[in-house]
């Protein structure tokens, strides 16, 4: 199983779940790059692509939660600071990604 | 001179980008990759981050302060620089 | 070398996104309809050996229903392996315990194997496929 084949195939299903939440993917070619990179690390590993910003808890219930795209459990979250936790998805109208800091929910006024 | 500890993973790289933070202004720092750390050592993180209501890595402690994420301006006023 | 291509199914058997399986000459065969342009790929899913054809295809790809393996079907080259079970915390009777143990040993063995893919036209309406 080799990692490009299925970096691209993650791309592919990824984009499809993440379009109608009002996502994309990052335009930082490296840095996407990279994060779908470990995320096949972490997938050969533990059969699963988690978050490769976010801790395994070893509970199940928890651990679906960073599964990538891991948007969905984190929407007011990540929709606040217009990029999710690793910045591997950013808001559709984001042309600058570095502007895009990586807040937590209290820093970006949440909670 | 504040202490600064750092909670990372291994596959993170805004961790490797807060290590970097430090190592470039020759700020002394030590560091737990989560990933890589046994399991008692993982339970104790875990619960550190959820009491500071922190999302994932990188966590930073600058003496008493918690910063979540990578935010450089942060380290730095934390820092005092 | 020829390929010798033997029919195996009508074009409008199976709709687009859809799988079917078909024997041919003893071999189990399923016929993948990627939006219009038909692949065909082995039957048994290189991981445990279930039937593709009741997993789900989706553009190229296709993930096996049994533990998700997912598969290219335009290469056959395995994506990924399994997704492992949740087995909840609560303790389990003792033979199925002792069941999971052994297989588990043995199961770390196991590892996902890339399928084959079978040369395939389109002739008169019909999907041929080459042995």
């Amino acid at each position: 199983m080799e990692a490009e084949s299925r970096k691209r195939a993650l791309q592919y299903f990824f984009d499809k779940v993440v379009a109608p939440m009002g996502f994309k993917f990052t335009p930082d070619a490296k840095l996407k790059d990279f994060l779908l990179e470990q995320e096949v690390i972490l997938e050969r590993k533990h059969g699963i692509p988690f978050c490769p910003c976010q801790p395994m808890r070893h509970d199940r219930a928890r651990d679906m939660k960073i599964v990538c795209p891991c948007i969905p459990f984190h929407r007011e979250h990540f929709d606040a600071i217009k990029r999710c936790w690793c910045g591997l998805f950013v808001h559709q109208d984001v042309i600058d990604p570095d502007s895009l800091p990586q807040l937590p929910p209290k820093d970006a006024g949440l909670e | 001179m504040k202490k600064v500890t750092l909670y990372t993973l291994s596959t993170c790289p805004w961790c490797h980008k807060a290590k970097k933070f430090f190592a470039d202004r020759n700020i002394p720092f030590t560091y737990i990759d989560y990933d890589l750390a046994d399991e008692p050592t993982q339970k104790k993180i875990s619960q550190e981050l959820d009491a500071a209501g922190a999302t994932g890595f990188p966590f930073v402690k600058i003496g008493d302060k918690v910063i979540s994420g990578y935010q450089p301006d942060l380290y730095s006023r934390a820092l005092g620089l | 070398m020829s390929d010798k291509f033997i029919r195996a199914i009508s074009t409008d058997e199976i709709a687009p996104g859809g799988m079917k399986t078909v024997e041919i000459e003893g071999q189990e065969i399923v016929i993948c309809n990627c939006g219009g342009t038909y692949y065909a790929i082995q039957r048994r899913c290189g991981h445990m050996n279930a039937p593709l054809e009741m997993g789900t295809l989706d553009g190229k790809f296709v993930t096996c229903g049994m533990h998700c393996a997912q598969f290219d079907v335009t290469t056959g080259q395995a994506l990924c392996g399994p997704v492992p079970a949740d087995l909840g915390t609560e303790p389990l009777p003792p033979k199925a315990a002792a069941f999971l143990q052994r297989a588990s040993t043995q199961m770390e063995h196991v590892r996902t194997e890339s399928i084959r893919r079978y040369e395939s036209k389109i002739e008169a309406g019909w999907v041929l496929v080459a042995l």
